[in-house]
This record gives C-alpha cells, structure tokens and sequence, in this order.
C-alpha cells in the first residue's frame, strides 16, 4: 500500500496536526488485522462500510472508512518526525494483502524507543 | 445551483454561508467587468461601490449616517482595529471587560494585551447561554475603559442583551465594542435604538456575502487611533494618516467585489424580510432540536437557542470523529471542535469541543430531517456500543 498524496493539513485544538492521505488502494479489513497489532483499533461496524480508528499511542491515529482509498491521520505534534516515516513504513509492509511483521516489527520497536526518549526522557 | 447537483448538505453557515444567492455571485462578476474606478467617475461604465456600500449597510442596520461604516477584511479585521486602536490612545494601562462567550478574534488580542501588560483582563462568565448584563455592570471598576462582547454566541446561539448593557455604559467613560458576527443577518437590527461605540460585522455568514469583507460601524472614533497606515487615494501630498473617516482605518485598495458582494447579499436578505427569514431559522432550529432530543445518546448544550445554531456531542465518540462521519459517509458539513471559542467550551464541555450545526435560508426542512437522522444513526450505534 502507498500514499499517493496528502491533503487537508491543519493544527486541531488538542495540539495534533492533522492531514488526509490518498492511498492506491482501498483500506481492507485485512490491513486493518495488520494494524491493530501496532495499536488500539475500534470500529462502528453499522454504519454505512464502517467506520474506524486506529490509535498508536503517543503517535498518531487513524480515522477512516472501509473501502475507502483515503484515510486522515492526526499526529503527535513533538513526534511527529518520527511517526511520520512509522505511517509509510506501515503502509509499505502491507504489499499486495501480504503483511510483513518481521520489518514492521523491527521498525516499531525502534520507533517506540526514540518516542520514548523524546516525550519522556528515557529509554525503559 | 451547485447545491442541487452534488446532494451536500451544508450545515456550517455560522462560519460561512452556502451556498451564495445567484444576486450575489452575478454581482461579484460584474464588479469585476467594470473598470477600476481609480477616484474619478468614468460616466455610465463605473458603479460608486463604497458610497452604495456604506448606505446599504447603514440603512440595513438601522443607522443614521453612513460615514459611520467602515469596511475591513472581516470582523477579526475589524475587532483588531477597534481594540489595538483604543488601547494606542490610552497610555495608562486601563482595564477591560469581555465575556467567555467570546470568539478568538476578541479573546486573542486582549490576551495579547494582557501579556503586554496594557490591559488589565475580566472575563464574564454565562449561565444558561446568556451573559447577565449586570454582571457586566458590577465587573466596572474606576479603571475600566473598554467593554467588548458578542452579540451572538457562535456556538451556543444564544443573543445578548447589548441594550441593557450599552444603557449602563452611555453616559461612563467606557467603550463599547459590539461584535455582532453572528447576529447581523439573523435578527432584524436597529442600532440607532442602541447605545454603542462601535458595532461590528461580517460580510460572510448570514449577510450573504464573499469572504474578505466586513466592518464596523463607529459613532465616536476619536479614542480610536488607527493602527495601520497607507494609501488612501486622499490628501495624498500628506505623510500624515488622514483623521477623518473613513480613511481614518481604510487603507490599501478596497475589496470592490466583496463590497458589492455584500450589497447584493443584503439586498437579497431585504428581498425575503426578516421575519420570514427568522420564522424559517426557528422552524429548523426547532426541528433539529426536537429529532435530536429524542434520542438519548445525544447532549444537546443549547435547547434553546434563538439563532440557527445548534451544539451538540454524542457522548463515547470525539466530536470530530461524529464530523469526519457525517462527511464521509453522508455529504453532511458540519463543525467540530472548539469554534474559535476556547473559554466558552470550558465551561460547556471542559474543552472537549463539539459537533455544530447552523442551517441557513437555503437549508430544505427535508435536508434538516436527514441530517437529524444521520446524527440519530451515529448516536444509536456509539450509544449501542457502549
């Protein structure tokens, strides 16, 4: 999965700085099985394909459609140099309905690490 | 028009009005075909915007003179000007009352004030949407100098009792800005029966106008210095700002079609009546708060509003997720989130934000009804889920 482009950027009141991203393919719900291992996901199954949201904790969230080729994310404004690049890694190891945990994995662990370090100030 | 065509459903007129009446989009075309005027009448090809400006506006509002008026981008423009400039002529620092109804355009400049130490702050507080003028009246101190408040609130809707408040202030030494955003447009007004220093509007929401243009209507500028100064195309052989109005605050070239943007948007207004138009606004009002009332997974923060406004929150789901929805899922636009209003929501939502809906006067009862029903929708799945 790649982003194609992103629209839409602004500051929203809670601090977090929100854009939309186009994607080349729809958002399945087996990308979203792949997801939720990287974070909280919760969905409103009956309305209309379904609405989710996909929180990674001091990151960024996910809000979208099912079925739907664009999703917004809004992201934790002091991390966001890191999280941003955590989002297309993410979309990349999703190719073709396959998931690549392995390097997500790696990627996630890295990426939590430095979050930590910057909001908190240490590495446990 | 473009509303048809598409199925959107608007429900943000409180930021900005749409869609514009066809008057309104062949008035900007035409300003923009005639020659710039330049100062000088060019015989039959050129229309005298600012002069048929100021007279519309004057005599919409109710007021007696039109050199009162004064265009600006809009009512942050305007409410800049009044305050900075009022603070610029007082060189003792002085105190201020507003109200936490307010909207950032009057918030943020007399927080930056405060920063500056120009001003000391009071903030007003409401109750059941409404600021008691007497409040207002026991916050006057021997120090106070400037007053500032809505006339209508931007979220909750509700209108202000100016008139009491302008009374008491009249014969102090006190100033008394009036940001009337919300209300002119709604509510017939009749300024000449209010005691105010200055009262100001825009051109976008409810009086039908572009973006970029609003105003203010001043009766005494003289505790008003202007702020920023320029070109006038007048007494141009002076590096001095001239001191009569209105080139007293207008500076630059003028936004001619946005001016007569506004023209035709009150002239439609005009064309309706207000009372037909007020009826219209409660009938909906009504109806959205009826439908949304019965359902029980749904706060409603004003049940009784008297302006097209409606707030509201679906508790367990953020109200920008309730925006993102009706977007997406229905065509449906709406406001989410704070509405420029950081101290108003305080006290509404501890901050939280929530979802708004302002219909206007090409708002269909029937689009109000699937709107109401779409929330309803949402409500009962996040009500469901909890």
């Amino acid at each position: 999965m790649r982003i194609l482009r992103s629209n839409r950027h602004k500051y929203c009141a809670d601090g977090s700085f929100m854009k939309e991203f186009i994607l080349d393919t729809e958002v399945t719900p087996e990308f979203l099985d792949f997801i939720k291992h990287y974070g909280s996901l919760e969905m409103l199954p009956g309305l209309g394909e379904g609405f989710y949201k996909f929180e990674k904790s001091d990151c960024f969230s996910i809000k979208g459609f099912l079925n739907e080729s664009s999703f917004e994310v809004r992201f934790k404004k002091e991390v966001m140099d890191f999280t941003s690049d955590f989002l297309y890694s993410m979309l990349y190891c999703y190719r073709d309905g396959k998931p690549d945990f392995n390097t997500l994995n790696r990627r996630n662990e890295a990426l939590m690490e430095r979050v930590r370090t910057r909001l908190h100030g240490n590495k446990s | 028009m473009l509303k048809q065509e598409n199925s959107l459903i608007y429900l943000n007129n409180a930021a900005t009005s749409w869609p514009k009446p066809p008057g309104v989009i062949q008035a900007v075309q035409e300003s923009l075909e005639l020659p710039f005027g330049g100062g000088r009448g060019t015989g039959k090809t050129q229309r005298d915007y600012l002069t048929e400006g100021r007279e519309t506006v004057a005599q919409f509002f109710g007021e007696e003179s039109p050199d009162t008026i004064v265009f600006s981008s809009n009512a942050t423009d305007a409410l800049n000007t009044l305050i900075h400039g009022f603070t610029a002529s007082s060189p003792e620092k002085f105190h201020v009352i507003t109200t936490t109804l307010e909207h950032n355009s009057v918030l943020r400049p007399l927080h930056h004030l405060e920063k500056k130490g120009r001003i000391e702050l009071d903030h007003i507080s409401f109750s059941n949407a409404k600021v008691n003028p007497e409040a207002i009246i026991e916050a006057v101190t021997d120090k106070t100098r400037l007053v500032v408040m809505n006339h209508g609130s931007n979220v909750l809707g509700s209108v202000q009792d100016i008139r009491a408040v302008g009374e008491y202030l009249h014969d102090k030494d006190i100033f008394f800005i009036v940001d009337g955003s919300q209300t002119a447009g709604h509510i017939p007004l009749d300024l000449s029966a209010i005691e105010f220093d200055a009262f100001v509007f825009t051109g976008h929401k409810a009086l039908f106008g572009m973006p970029g243009i609003g105003g203010f209507c001043i009766r005494n500028p003289d505790p008003v210095l202007p702020v920023r100064m320029g070109g006038t195309g007048t007494d141009s052989g002076s590096l001095d700002q001239p001191g009569d109005l209105p080139e007293r605050y207008e500076i630059g070239t003028h936004n001619y079609p946005g001016i007569a943007s506004l023209i035709a948007g009150i002239t439609f207004l005009q064309s309706i009546g207000m009372d037909a138009l007020q009826r219209r606004a409660d009938r909906q009002t009504e109806l959205f708060i009826k439908e949304l009332s019965s359902e029980p997974g749904i706060t409603i923060y004003n049940p009784d509003p008297e302006l097209p406004i409606i707030a509201f929150n679906i508790p367990g789901l953020d109200n920008d997720d309730v925006g993102y929805i009706l977007a997406r899922k229905d065509n449906i636009v709406v406001r989410t989130g704070l509405h420029c209003a950081p101290l108003l929501h305080k006290e509404i939502d501890d901050g939280a934000g929530c979802v708004r809906i302002s219909p206007s006067w090409f708002t269909t009862d029937e689009e109000c009804r699937i709107a109401a029903d779409a929330i309803k929708e949402i409500a009962h799945h996040a009500y469901s889920q909890i």
